[in-house]
């Protein structure tokens, strides 16, 4: 009896695992990295188009799907018959003229009760080509206040249907912002560009940042005339604290998944990774070579450290497996490579690389060695830092002058900037989805 | 009585007169800033040579090391002179490892000056990284200008 039942269930977990394929758009494949999305209008009734908070809505969707690197949206004036349509589920919906317009994906959003404030919206989203609907929600409440949380919501939801995770529209970006010589203050922002705002107001500069697991802290390196030290900003008190440690350098701090930090002090000779303790104090060497050893990232084990160290003559990027104590060369190509950053899985490194025409960012996927060129350039790509879905890869540039932030993916889709609201920003660091709104 | 007086002050102006051109003659100038002209000289010296390196490199080239040589004569005759040493680098490399590098640039000189006999407790130093750059602008002549320490008086 007991063996059917565990035959039951593993069958039905198939059957749900068989199903979660079907539904799942596969963007990670190579050559299938662009998904061409059409949002139809939306509707308070069939044909009749919601001019309120529904297209309001529509409007803030799409500016979320459009810093997407792999998302290409349909443009309405290409759909035969318009983008008003009959229904908003199965049937009733004529699918064809999204297909004609070369759209894969089709958002439908229905206001039962009209879309007035305080209303309620079903966001639902069809595979053209065959109809299926990928996904369906409902969020209620809805006001004008509330457009934007909803459709990072919708579009989290979504994005988890299509990739597996939604990480990317639940997270909040930390960035330096510099405003002189040695003159520098951290930002939040989210990658869509809302809630932009400045957590520091410090003299000197705020090099580094990144955050804890937890949300709560942003660690940094701080650099003034006189020394560096380690700035801690609390979100709960809103303020920033500064560590300073003999010897006087405090480099790339980083947090490890126990929330206890690693960052690059002098140890009398050359810079080397320590572990600090929970109250900031040194608690074991991490690497020590009699090299530089610097910018310390690690998978969401805690157990793989990737860095940058020139031990090897010009700098290089090393994994260490801290559980056996092994290092591994992870860049095999150019002379400069440096600022490793390891996904959260553990399966890629991105790093940048100095070439003839500026640094570009590269990424080498740890399981079959293959090195992928993800930036382009224009001016330098530098500071790759992974998302927590360890698909989206956020950087800075000086693509357009100024040194300003953008987003790819671990294929290298085509960059989309990140509106910070301008100046000379770099050290973008995603916090863990759900954590960093800094409020 | 009055004529004495007259006589007394005079004597009196004229010895203080006699002290305080002895004065001025035993003692160096004095700067506007109350440093001494020579305390004054070897502060320029010791700040006004930088010491340059190649890209990615941290070593002293001889000439350089008989820059340095000077300096820590200075050091060693002014021993209430503290000197921070200041790494930079040029633009080309990244923030963080450049930052490490030039700890190791400034770092070089400090054990250096040390080994010449320089008192460590005289010296400090920092690394700006790309941070801090000398001259704007691109090009080996530019970045040249980077690759360096700089030394400042904090205190003397």
């Amino acid at each position: 009896m007991k063996n059917i039942v565990t035959l039951v269930f593993t069958l039905c977990l198939l059957c749900a695992a068989q199903a979660q394929a079907a539904m799942r758009v596969d963007i990670y494949g190579p050559g299938e990295n662009i998904v061409n999305l059409a949002l139809a209008a939306p509707l308070t009734a069939p044909s009749t188009e919601a001019k309120g908070l529904g297209a309001k809505l529509n409007t803030v969707v799409l500016q979320n799907l459009s810093v997407l690197p792999f998302m290409k949206l349909t443009d309405k004036q290409n759909v035969l018959g318009g983008t008003v349509l009959e229904g908003y589920d199965n049937p009733g919906v004529d699918f064809k003229r999204f297909q004609i317009a070369g759209s894969d994906i089709l958002v439908t959003a229905f206001w039962p009760k009209g879309d007035g404030n305080n209303s309620t919206v079903q966001l639902r989203a069809f595979e053209t080509n065959t109809g299926q609907r990928l996904f369906g929600k409902e969020y209620a409440g809805v006001k004008e206040k509330l457009l934007p949380e909803v459709a990072d919501r919708f579009c989290a939801d979504l994005l988890e249907k299509l990739t597996g995770s939604g990480a990317f529209f639940r997270s909040t970006l930390v960035f330096s912002q510099k405003t002189g010589k040695m003159q520098g203050n951290l930002y939040l922002v989210k990658p869509t560009g809302r809630d932009l705002r400045r957590i520091t107001n410090i003299q000197g500069e705020a090099l580094s940042p990144t955050w804890s697991m937890d949300g709560r802290f942003i660690v940094f390196t701080h650099l003034d005339a006189k020394s560096h030290a380690l700035g801690v900003w609390d979100r709960a008190s809103g303020q920033v604290q500064r560590i300073r440690f003999p010897g006087n350098t405090v480099i790339g701090p980083a947090f490890m998944p126990n929330n206890k930090v690693a960052v690059s002090l002098s140890n009398g000779k050359t810079p080397d990774i320590f572990l600090l303790n929970h109250a900031f104090q040194k608690e074991r060497v991490l690497e020590s070579t009699g090299a530089i050893n610097v910018s310390p990232s690690f998978d969401s084990t805690g157990t793989k450290m990737a860095f940058t160290s020139n031990r090897m003559g010009g700098p290089q990027i090393f994994l260490k497996d801290l559980n056996s104590g092994t290092v591994t060369r992870v860049s095999q190509n150019g002379g400069y490579n440096t600022e490793a950053n390891i996904s959260p899985d553990g399966t890629l490194v991105a790093y940048s690389r100095m070439t003839d025409y500026g640094h570009r960012i590269f990424v080498q996927d740890m399981l079959t060695g293959v090195e992928r060129q993800v930036s382009f350039g224009p001016g330098s790509d530098e500071q790759p830092a992974f998302c927590a879905d360890s698909y989206f890869i956020a950087f800075a540039s000086t693509r357009e002058g100024g040194r300003g932030i953008y987003l790819t993916t671990r294929h290298g889709g085509e960059a989309r900037k990140v509106p910070t609201g301008g100046g000379n920003v770099s050290f973008p660091r995603w916090g863990m989805p759900g954590t960093g709104d800094g409020k | 009585m009055k004529r004495f007086a007259l006589i007394a002050t005079l004597i009196m102006a004229l010895a203080a007169g006699f002290g305080c051109a002895k004065k001025t003659t035993d003692e160096a100038p004095m700067s506007d800033t109350g440093i001494s002209a020579e305390m004054q000289a070897a502060i320029d010296q010791i700040t006004d040579a930088r010491v340059y390196f190649a890209f990615d490199r941290f070593d002293l080239t001889p000439q350089y090391k008989e820059v340095l040589k000077a300096k820590a004569d200075l050091m060693k005759t002014y021993s209430s002179i503290r000197v921070r040493i200041e790494g930079n680098c040029d633009a080309r490399g990244t923030q963080e490892y450049n930052l490490a590098l030039g700890e190791k640039r400034a770092r070089v000189v400090y054990e250096y000056l040390v080994v010449l006999g320089v008192n460590p407790a005289q010296l400090e130093m920092i690394s700006y990284g790309k941070e801090n750059p000398a001259v704007d602008g691109t090009g080996e002549a530019a970045w040249s200008k980077n690759r360096r320490d700089e030394f400042r008086v904090i205190a003397h």
